[in-house]
């Protein structure tokens, strides 16, 4: 074996080969930074490119790509609050506001080394378990899966904030947004309106964009400004590495986390990174600074979302059950060389699957450099007023989106979670739960279904069921045995009846109770089979928001900061222009609507010398336009045409 | 003198080559819709046949892959129907699913067969295994077998056919829906959660065969495979093992032939296996353009290159010209309304399910 693996060394002695991976790196690299483009993406447009090379370069390419997208998806996450792609959302959380705070140095080179740990733990992890792997994966049954789904949720419990009746809202919220589509029980779509748009459901990217990306960029223009609130450039680049020494339990924890999502089909990348996440939060003693900046909420998940692809090449090389879109199209670019996945593959192309491996480990290392070598540059950005960058995030963003279906109900998505994710954040509420609820919510209804028609009630009995009952029971269970320990400090409870009633928190609670009304009585009219996951989170979502309405009508339950007056309307008018650019791109198309959109961006908010800011947007139109058809991504044309 | 010279050979030259021969395609480019994800098996095949088609059809026009997933297949299709120029350059992928929902008369399908001209066709077939647990040793043991059961998704789609095959054979097998593709339910098989499978034949010669040669799996039958003038015919793929049709004989001594049953499974494995895949142009595209793209699938299919290929990435099964079998598409796709209610029926009543 040691002999296979150091023979798949010498393909990449080859000058060309060596370079094919290059290019793969930094097709994975531009992806990843460009704001909710991930894996997916980044394979799909290679491979038109890809077929025309030789089965083992095709696959060095994709993999090498497949590596790095979520090393340079952290840059554009940690510097500007958007996702570069849906599995490195935990970066905002933690990520942006250290960029906020003027250390974006200090968060990038913790997480470009975690990536890169991660991604060789991957590699080496990857290499170890082919033995082993196909008793494993066989082991764990629907049962054992459902169950892993429910730690997956439980983890989320760690990140539902001080308020917990919000953090579960959020959750809630999340989920039933993911309940819409395909009923894996029924053959019935959920809450689809007719609209062939939401019969798949909304995809996650732009879920991930709207929450995240959207609401942060609209409260950075709204507030002015650069990115960084403090003076002084971001030292910090040996403080990053030594924060990772510091935790380099962290990185291992995470990194098998990682690879174990992403074995299991049941979970995936998204999954995988939120859960080492839940983790890390869920086992650190003082937790007073997560959400505000953590390194170990950045170390954690970035060592975890770089291993969940190579543990994702598990099930699907020995398997041919890829657990990601993006293993799925690795898969077809096999078959489309004649080479199966499958038990063979050991036998019959060993020497392809130590291609594979040595391409994630030298991509890892590369990927890991490139993005060190050009993040001093880029870590200035966040110096610039952010009124001069905020069109083109914002377009890119817009970009990001629409690849996900090609319908313009991917950019109806995105700016309506944009504003949701507006409303949740000035109004306090925690948005982590929304993302996971989202997530988890398919695979857990899917696997219980599963479970429920293949065991009855014996699923129960079974001791993999008992084992993750008692994972999931025992930080509860700790937890409270502390919490008796501990004796109560007095002030506690009463500090929060500030008596204030803030215009933000009543109207998103009463939009999230009549959302949670429309959801009952919507799904109250579904077939059996469909209707009972539904109706059971809308009626816990109709009682909690109640309760919460109540509490905020009273003042009870006030955010802890209230945004300022003229924040909020600068805030509202994005949102409104936002919504225009939606109904602009409808009738004129995205090139000239995006125009449009620099065009007062720059003058408006930047205040920029009118000749400037037509230079400005002429350029950033030609840049997008370029971009579109090098990537062949497409736009929407517009009604009329232009 | 001899600048004349040379100016008249380039002109006679030019004239070899004259302007009434330009090919259709000449410098154009084809825009070819695909209506799932990339990467999915319909893609797959699309970015397969692209570059000998690029090659093969007078003119060489380059062709641009365009995924347009959602809706199970339909937004693209429907997107195409409404919106397809009739001048050649768009060409549309169609899917199993679109196939299936079309015959099924989904009220969402905007998009109408008749209205398109086939210009190539390629489908596929799939296995039935079981494991050695159940007692099985050959598909006729099927009859009056107990214990089944067998995963599917929900709603069915490629797993249509097999539902009704136990429908017509007469096994009641327990099954259990919601998974989310044929991969884990093969998973389920191997942990024995499940112990009746079926699986593309690809993927049984690839993942199956080795449990196969275990003693962990039992070969039983194929689908089965619809010829050009409507039998089914042995899976040029799996031929040692025997067809739906011939096991309903094995059972029940008697041709299925003519039952409501047989002309609801035979028209759904043509349309949604035997020809599950094919590229298609709007009805009205230009005489020309219809004779060359007809001449590329010609001279792909008589590429040595494309038939070593082709041998590896789609097996034995023919990859045929549109205009040819066209009219035995159209059929297949075209039920009558009494199999359809039929189907209906059977999934509603069988197994709660409503389609």
């Amino acid at each position: 074996m040691a002999e296979a693996a150091l023979q798949a060394l010498q393909v990449f002695a080859n000058a060309d080969r060596l370079g094919l991976l290059l290019a793969g790196i930094v097709g994975g690299i531009v992806v990843g930074i460009l704001p909710g483009m991930g894996g997916i993406v980044a394979v799909s447009l290679l491979l038109p490119y890809v077929f025309r090379l030789d089965a083992v370069a095709a696959v060095a390419v994709l993999t090498g790509a497949l590596a790095v997208v979520h090393t340079s998806d952290t840059i554009t996450s940690v510097l500007i609050g958007a996702p570069g792609s849906a599995a490195s959302a935990t970066s905002v959380i933690e990520g942006h506001p250290l960029a906020r705070q003027g250390q974006a140095a200090r968060a990038l080179s913790a997480a470009f080394l975690s990536s890169m740990i991660g991604g060789l733990l991957g590699a080496l992890g990857l290499t170890l378990s082919i033995p082993i792997a196909r008793p494993l994966v066989l082991a764990l049954g629907a049962p054992e899966l459902f169950m892993l789904t429910l730690l997956g949720v439980s983890f989320a419990g760690s990140l539902l904030g001080k308020d917990v009746r919000k953090g579960l809202l959020s959750g809630l919220m999340g989920t039933l947004l993911g309940l819409v589509g395909p009923s894996p029980a029924a053959a019935q779509v959920r809450f689809d309106f007719g609209s062939l748009y939401l019969m798949d459901g909304i995809p996650l990217p732009v879920v991930a964009l709207g929450i995240f990306g959207v609401a942060e960029v609209v409260d950075l223009l709204a507030r002015g400004g650069s990115i960084a609130q403090v003076e002084g450039l971001g030292r910090g680049w040996l403080e990053g590495v030594r924060d990772v020494l510091r935790h380099r339990w962290l990185v291992v924890r995470g990194a098998l986390i990682g690879m174990w999502a992403g074995i299991l089909p049941a979970l995936g990348a998204t999954a995988g990174t939120w859960m080492a996440y839940g983790h890390v939060v869920a086992t650190s003693r003082d937790r007073e600074r997560f959400g505000k900046g953590d390194i170990r909420g950045i170390i954690a998940p970035e060592s975890a979302n770089n291993a969940v692809a190579a543990g994702d090449l598990i099930p699907t090389l020995l398997f041919m059950v890829p657990g990601s879109a993006s293993a799925a199209i690795l898969v077809g670019a096999l078959l489309r060389y004649g080479i199966l996945p499958g038990p063979r593959i050991l036998t019959d192309h060993l020497d392809l699957v130590y291609v594979i491996i040595w391409s994630y480990a030298l991509a890892s290392v590369i990927g890991a450099g490139i993005c060190f070598a050009a993040s001093p540059a880029l870590a200035r950005l966040t110096r610039v007023p952010f009124a001069k960058l905020g069109a083109p995030v914002l377009v890119a963003m817009a970009l990001g989106a629409y690849q996900a279906s090609q319908e313009m109900g991917d950019l109806v998505s995105l700016v309506a979670l944009g504003a949701l994710g507006w409303f949740m954040s000035a109004a306090g509420w925690p948005r982590a739960p929304f993302l996971i609820g989202f997530v988890l919510v398919g695979p857990m209804e899917r696997y219980f279904v599963i479970t429920k028609n293949l065991y009855g009630w014996t699923w129960l009995a079974r001791p993999g069921v008992w084992v993750l009952a008692a994972a999931l029971i025992a930080p509860f269970v700790w937890a409270s045995i502390q919490r008796l320990r501990r004796t109560r400090p007095a002030s506690e409870v009463p500090s929060r009846q500030s008596g204030r009633r803030v215009a933000v928190d009543v109207f998103l609670t009463a939009w999230v109770t009549a959302v949670f009304v429309v959801g009952a009585v919507l799904a109250a009219q579904l077939v059996p089979g469909a209707r009972e996951l539904p109706l059971l989170v809308a009626g816990a979502g109709i009682l909690l928001s109640v309760a919460q309405l109540f509490a905020v009508f009273r003042g009870h339950d006030a955010p802890e900061e209230v945004p300022e007056p003229a924040r909020v309307r600068a805030s509202l008018l994005l949102l409104a222009a936002l919504a225009g650019f939606v109904v602009l791109t409808e009738w004129v198309g995205f090139l000239l609507t995006a125009a449009m959109f620099t065009l007062w961006v720059c003058l408006r908010l930047a205040r920029m010398h009118p000749g400037f800011a037509v230079a400005y947007t002429a350029v950033l139109a030609v840049l997008v336009g370029r971009l579109a058809s090098l990537l062949s991504l497409h736009l929407p044309a517009g009604r009329l045409g232009l | 003198m001899r600048a004349l010279a040379v100016s008249l050979l380039v002109a006679v030259a030019l004239a070899g080559t004259a302007p009434a021969q330009t090919p259709y395609y000449a410098g154009k480019a084809i825009e070819l819709l695909v209506p799932t994800a990339v990467g999915g098996a319909t893609d797959i095949l699309a970015r397969f046949f692209a570059p000998f088609l690029e090659r093969h059809i007078p003119g060489n026009p380059s062709i641009r892959i365009r995924n347009m997933p959602g809706g199970g297949t339909l937004l693209g299709m429907n997107w195409f129907a409404a919106n397809a120029k009739a001048d050649g350059t768009m060409m549309l992928a169609s899917t199993v699913s679109s196939q299936v929902a079309y015959i099924l008369r989904n009220p969402a399908v905007r998009y109408e067969f008749r209205k398109l001209k086939a210009v190539l066709v390629n489908g596929s077939g799939a296995v039935f295994y079981a494991s050695p647990q159940t007692g099985l040793r050959r598909a006729r043991d099927l009859a009056g077998a107990s214990g089944l059961t067998f995963g599917s998704l929900t709603p069915p789609g490629v797993e249509l056919p097999a539902l009704l095959a136990f429908e017509l054979l007469g096994v009641q097998p327990k099954v259990v829906f919601g998974f989310e593709s044929r991969g884990p339910i093969r998973l389920a098989f191997e942990r024995g959660e499940l112990n009746l499978d079926f699986q593309a034949t690809f993927v049984y010669a690839s993942q199956v065969l080795p449990l196969v040669r275990q003693g962990k799996a039992v070969p039983l039958m194929t689908l089965g495979f619809i010829d050009e003038r409507g039998r089914m015919v042995r899976d040029p793929s799996v031929p040692d093992l025997p067809t739906v049709y011939e096991v309903y004989q094995q059972i029940h001594g008697l041709k299925p032939d003519g039952l409501l049953r047989w002309k609801a499974y035979a028209g759904l494995v043509a349309a949604s296996w035997t020809y599950g895949r094919a590229l298609w142009v709007p009805e009205g595209t230009p005489e020309e353009a219809l004779r060359d793209l007809r001449a590329g699938v010609d001279r792909m299919t008589a590429d040595p290159e494309f038939r070593r290929q082709a041998e590896q990435v789609l097996g034995p099964y023919p990859v045929l010209r549109g205009d040819r079998v066209e009219q035995t598409l159209h059929r297949n796709m075209t039920m009558t309304l009494d199999v359809v209610k039929y189907i209906r029926e059977t999934i509603r009543t069988k197994y709660n399910q409503h389609i």
